[in-house]
């Protein structure tokens, strides 16, 4: 075994080509993988990035067109979804809708031929850890979303899998139900120690769960790490904008120096703003610099790195975001904390910004 | 309210052509079977209520004969169909898309654009020379017209019913360690059995009420019900006639109710 045969699942150079010729679509370029026994690994990106055909990919329903895919050391390539030690949760759920709640989680068992006797002590693990006892003998038809939800989870985990796919499993809920499943599926992957790999497109939903994230975007993987990694280091704009509020600020470079470069800001001061590996911008060229809405505070006008006129301030309940202008006319959007004894400023209002230290990054564009 | 002066009630005569429409429809129904019941042997003239032309239907040994073999005709064509509007169903909307697939749409529903009569002449002489050649002049003929008749009435049904399948329901049960075979058996076909119901009833209704083609396609002494009323119908009309055609209703309206129901159930 060579290094790389650790962790559960490994990616190696997938591709994958729908379609030829001119009409080709390249669903998924040049993936490389790899996932740990355990982990709560998220794919994110907007809709038609590929991160569902890689799921599709991994749980067996697609085969890549080139690359290669094992799971616990075992090579994938060319066996169906039934012979994968996988099991996936349906964005739809897919139950069956003529059969019990029980029976669709004595469904993977069944085929694997256990008998009648564990069949029904694994489905009443299951209905426990989902909380579903009661509603055992009902259809799907007869219960709510998030039950079928419940139902669609604790079928995949009956048959003890080594993987579970979640495919957008909480799109179609509501957001106090979305909170809810969301710490429930953290509790069931903890419980289980099963190595989870979730696809969504939210990416708040994919930084509280994660262990990992993969940004990805046309069919490729942009980056990938701890959601703090991507929240805080994006590599790219594409990532800085996708993930959470960035203000990106075009700045003309002062001074560079190693891994940190100094940039002029509007108004005349100087704020240091960490490189990107390998990146060493000429004095006197302009940058893209990305700074977090949250990172930046309000100080009294002219003691700060940056000065701004209020243009507008929104109410968001925990915190006011407050939309402004800056000296060469550059928009910047800051968030403050509500407080009771605190009123947001008036529009036309001019502030001093004080940028936290570290907050401001160069992006490679 | 603002919704109800777009309602189509509210057009002059509405009430008026409804119950013309109806009665157009139901009428000569009405009339029919009241007559089945009519103790004289006129069609117009009520001489009091008797059981008496259902009685001689059921001792005319011709009747039972012809009765017989429709029935016995129906079912088996209308089996043969669906279990091949069944195979043919899977194929067009679970086989992912083939080259030539808007054609052999076309191909299957053929039958319903084409005119009877044109079949029918078309079927006497495949069968004739079929005749000619093997000497063979059995029941076949028919069982292969009708079946060839049914396969799109069948069809219909069942493909509108996979059609509302989730196709994700059976990348589940694949999930779920099922292999194909398994999937269609445990999946598939129970969520598909009220499409195959009522592709079979369809199916087993056409067949019963087919005159033309039979007409064309049988041989000396291979009378259906349909075409036996209609020979005899050529003679003198009897009350006796209006018994079978009441009976036939009947069995008609048995077969739409037990759809209805079946689809009403299993449908959910």
């Amino acid at each position: 075994m060579d290094a790389t045969d650790k962790g559960e699942i490994h990616i190696a150079g997938v591709n994958k080509v729908f379609g030829q010729g001119a009409s080709a679509f390249h669903a998924l370029t040049g993936i490389d993988l790899t996932i740990a026994t355990g982990e709560f690994f998220t794919l994110l990106g907007p809709s038609g990035c590929g991160k569902t055909t890689l799921l599709r990919v991994i749980a067996g329903f697609e085969q890549p067109t080139s690359g290669s895919l094992r799971i616990n050391g075992a090579e994938m390539a060319g066996l169906g979804p039934n012979r994968r030690p996988v099991n996936t949760v349906f964005q739809s759920y897919a139950l069956f809708p003529h059969m019990t709640v029980a029976q669709n989680i004595g469904f993977g068992l069944k085929m694997l031929g256990k008998s009648r006797s564990e069949i029904e002590a694994t489905t009443s693990d299951m209905l426990r850890l989902v909380r579903m006892e009661a509603l055992a003998e009902r259809r799907p038809s007869e219960i709510s979303g998030g039950q079928q939800q419940r139902v669609a989870l604790a079928r995949a985990l009956a048959p003890r899998p080594r993987v579970l796919l979640l495919d957008e499993p909480l799109s179609a809920l509501d957001l106090k139900l979305r909170k809810e499943m969301q710490s429930e599926l953290k509790r069931l992957q903890t419980e289980t120690g099963i190595t989870f790999v979730f696809v969504t497109h939210d990416q708040e939903e994919a930084l509280t769960m994660s262990d990992r994230i993969a940004v990805m975007s046309a069919g490729r993987i942009l980056q990938l790490g701890a959601p703090t990694d991507i929240y805080n280091a994006p590599v790219n704009r594409f990532v800085a904008d996708f993930i959470g509020e960035t203000n990106f600020l075009v700045l003309p470079v002062a001074q560079t120096g190693g891994a940190v470069a100094r940039l002029t800001l509007p108004g005349g001061n100087c704020a240091e703003a960490r490189l990107p590996e390998g990146m060493t911008p000429v004095t006197g060229t302009t940058v893209t610099a990305v700074i977090r809405p949250e990172q930046a505070a309000i100080v009294a006008p002219e003691t700060g790195d940056l000065t701004a006129r209020v243009e507008s301030a929104v109410f968001f309940g925990t915190d006011t975001h407050l939309h402004l202008t800056l000296a060469d006319g550059q928009p910047f959007v800051l968030r403050r904390q509500n407080r009771p004894d605190q009123q947001p400023p008036e529009p036309g209002a001019m502030l001093g910004l004080s940028l936290a230290s570290g907050a401001l990054r160069v992006l490679e564009d | 309210m603002a919704e109800k002066s777009y309602s189509v009630r509210r057009i002059p005569g509405f009430g008026a052509v409804a119950v013309f429409t109806f009665a157009m429809l139901y009428l000569p129904i009405v009339i029919l079977v009241l007559f089945s019941f009519n103790a004289g042997p006129s069609q117009s003239v009520w001489e009091g209520f008797s059981l008496h032309w259902y009685e001689a239907a059921f001792q005319n040994r011709q009747v039972r004969d012809v009765s017989i073999r429709s029935l016995w005709l129906a079912a088996t064509a209308a089996s043969i169909a669906t279990v091949l509007a069944t195979l043919a169903a899977l194929g067009t909307t679970r086989g992912g898309r083939f080259p030539g697939q808007t054609i052999i749409y076309a191909l299957i529903n053929q039958p319903l654009m084409v005119p009877e009569i044109v079949t029918g002449i078309a079927l006497l002489i495949f069968v004739a020379a079929i005749k000619v050649q093997t000497g063979y002049t059995g029941m076949g003929y028919l069982v292969m017209a009708h079946t060839a008749f049914c396969i799109p009435f069948a069809y219909l049904p069942i493909r509108a019913r996979l059609e509302t399948l989730d196709a994700a329901l059976e990348s589940a049960a694949a999930d779920l360690y099922a292999s194909p075979v398994q999937a269609f058996v445990h999946i598939t076909l129970p969520l598909l059995v009220p499409g195959i119901v009522a592709g079979f009833m369809l199916g087993f209704v056409i067949s019963l009420d087919t005159v033309v083609i039979t007409e064309f396609v049988k041989s000396a002494g291979q009378d259906t019900l349909p075409t036996y009323m209609l020979g005899q119908l050529r003679r003198t009309v009897t009350p006796e006639m209006n018994a079978i055609a009441t009976l036939f209703l009947a069995l008609s309206l048995l077969i739409v109710t037990a759809f209805f129901l079946v689809t009403r159930t299993r449908g959910r």
